[in-house]
């Protein structure tokens, strides 16, 4: 006979609500695996979907995505010319909040080589990818624009000709692809009265006393430019056999470049930018998870002492302790995986109403359906102890 | 010992505490219960009778004596190496004052808990259960909570599990005090059922005593002693 079905169909109701309020706490627990996925995911997807051979940023930086990092466009025909190099290819990511389709949207922007550079968008979910020099972009499907939608975004209007829906900035931002020359126009273009106010800047220190005259000065000002040649990164492909120890030693020693591997890339973003938000994840989602064995036991000890002048007369009648052991272990457990269930159809079900991705995977789900069953174990263990300490002859009315 | 005690207790004693504290609640206590025989222990509160039935259902240790139950010696100054529960599951029934059944087992289930107990086969169980409720005439309610039913009714399926294990010996706590006279009757009637029909040896406490009628022995315990009463039998 199971007593402990018995038991939780005559009390049904209750053990349902009980099961719903800690399926609740599950779903939280199992959506916090998520976010912590989630966010190790969107942390390093970029780095993983663009993923050359090496990574050329500006020397002591732990850029471009960790860091911010600035170099000069041509430094990617310096990094070419090292042997063992077989493509370098300029690469800009820049976050940028600004209005797109009448909206504010916080997005990156990623600028590449779009002829036959690295660091392109990839995973298409329609269209394809950028062709031209101008005007194109590949935007990922979180900023909301449809294939063949024109948008305006700085000084031109751009026709969105591809979508993705894999890669994010590390900040779980959107991603829009664009030209190289359109994304460092994007970016570093000022607007017209900065360049007026920086042009009068250096206007006035080439015309303090002992330096020029105003009409020399205004011959230097016609050469005058704002620099726009800016990228983040230089992308590298090696040449098949080439030896990366050496092309890395090459670039640091004569370019004066600081370079890494995509590996060491993802090491900087794991001990840099993701370190610590990843810990406190850790620590809340272990928090939550002790908070509901804790719940667990604390409801599993209630039942049990609900049934305790029961449990007297089972022993009294000569039940064996296994069967009192189980009638609590059952419930337990039963408790346990009912409420696991819940929470899993919940999170599974509201998973894309989280604001950054919540990434579910088996391996977490499995693991922490383990350590809940574990903790149910434990914690009807208090009640199990009371149970079996009970006396019979508390069932004649005996303490 | 001879072949039909059910119960032999000798010298019995049970002190509670120790030193100018102790309380002696059995004072040497001489009993013999035969098969069949109807045995009510009468007392005032504190006179002894519950300590004595917890101590030979075997929940309450004793402090000296010697006791048999069926044919086995399981307590001389110490408890033998006997499987204590395995006794009560097989060799006796026990029926309380109130609340004895289980509240989330229906009748027929509070009565087929033994007989799981004891590795009966299902149907076999469940037949013998509702033969139980039938005898105890009980059966219409075997699928009724407890709290669907009268205290009288509980009583009567609490006699029925009882006797599921078909016991030697029953022991019964004050089976009726929490019942009104009528229904008290009726499970005393019951008791007396199983003592004349099936040889059982019932012990029943009560300070009732109108309820103890027909009863072919009556005890009664003072200050932890016991005497037999001349109006036995």
């Amino acid at each position: 006979m199971d007593l402990a079905i018995r038991d939780i169909k005559q009390h049904l109701g209750r053990f349902l609500a009980t099961v719903v309020g800690i399926g609740l706490l599950f779903a939280i627990v199992l959506s916090m695996n998520g976010i912590y996925r989630g966010f190790v995911f969107e942390g390093l997807s970029l780095i993983n979907i663009t993923n050359p051979d090496l990574w050329v940023v500006e020397r002591y930086r732990g850029g471009p995505i960790n860091e911010q990092s600035i170099l000069p466009e041509f430094f990617h025909y310096s990094v070419a010319a090292i042997p063992g190099v077989e493509k370098a290819s300029p690469f800009i990511i820049y976050p940028v909040e600004r209005h797109i389709a009448g909206e504010s949207k916080r997005f990156t922007i990623i600028g590449y080589d779009v002829f036959t550079g690295l660091g392109g968008p990839k995973n298409f979910t329609a269209g394809r990818p950028i062709t031209q020099a101008h005007y194109e972009a590949v935007a990922h499907q979180k900023l909301g624009l449809r294939l063949g939608q024109n948008f305006r975004l700085g000084l031109h209007t751009y026709t969105v000709v591809g979508l993705t829906k894999e890669g994010t900035s590390p900040d779980g931002e959107a991603l829009l692809y664009l030209s190289l020359p359109d994304a460092q126009e994007v970016i570093w273009l000022p607007d017209n009265e900065e360049v007026r106010n920086q042009r009068l800047r250096v206007y006035q220190s080439l015309v303090r006393p002992g330096f020029f005259t105003p009409q020399e000065a205004e011959k230097y000002l016609s050469r005058y430019a704002i620099d726009m040649h800016r990228i983040n990164a230089v992308l590298v492909r090696l040449a098949p056999g080439a030896q990366a120890k050496e092309v890395v030693r090459q670039i640091k020693d004569y370019l004066y470049l600081s370079v890494f591997t995509t590996p060491e890339q993802i090491e900087i973003m794991f001990k840099g930018r993701l370190d610590r938000p990843q810990r406190q994840l850790l620590l809340f989602r272990t928090l939550l998870l002790i908070v509901s064995v804790v719940i667990i036991a604390m409801v599993i000890f209630t039942l049990t002492m609900e049934k305790i002048r029961s449990i007297a007369v089972m022993k009294l009648i000569g039940a064996p302790n296994r069967v009192i052991i189980r009638l609590i272990m059952e419930q337990s457990i039963l408790l346990t995986a009912c409420s696991f269930f819940i929470g899993w159809i919940i999170i599974h079900n509201a998973y894309h109403l989280w604001p950054r991705l919540v990434l579910l995977t088996p391996g977490d789900d499995l693991t922490t359906l383990g350590l809940a069953l574990t903790g149910g174990i434990i914690a009807s263990l208090l009640g199990i102890w009371k149970a079996l300490k009970t006396p019979p002859a508390l069932a004649l009315g005996e303490q | 010992m001879t072949m039909a005690e059910i119960l032999k207790v000798e010298g019995l004693n049970k002190t509670f505490g120790s030193g100018h504290l102790a309380v002696e609640a059995l004072k040497g206590i001489d009993l013999t219960v035969n098969a069949g025989d109807l045995v009510a222990l009468l007392g005032p509160s504190g006179s002894g009778k519950t300590t004595l039935l917890l101590s030979v259902s075997l929940i309450l240790d004793p402090t000296g004596g010697k006791i048999w139950l069926d044919g086995e010696t399981i307590y001389d100054h110490g408890w033998k190496e006997v499987d204590i529960r395995q006794l009560r599951l097989t060799k006796i029934g026990f029926i309380f004052q109130s609340r004895n059944l289980i509240p989330f087992l229906t009748a027929l289930e509070n009565v087929l808990l033994p007989l799981d107990l004891l590795g009966f086969e299902r149907n076999e169980a469940h037949r013998r259960a509702m033969e139980l409720l039938k005898y105890m005439e009980i059966d219409e309610r075997a699928h009724y909570l407890p709290a669907l039913m009268s205290g009288g009714e509980q009583q009567r399926v609490a006699i029925a599990r009882a006797l599921a294990s078909a016991p030697k010996l029953v022991l019964a706590d004050e089976p009726t005090g929490a019942l009104d006279s009528v229904r008290g009757m009726k499970v005393m009637e019951m008791l007396k059922k199983i003592a004349r029909e099936n040889r059982t040896a019932v012990i029943c406490v009560t300070h009732d005593e109108r309820m103890i009628e027909g009863f072919d022995y009556i005890y009664r315990l003072k200050d932890g002693q016991i005497s037999l009463s001349d109006n036995h039998g």
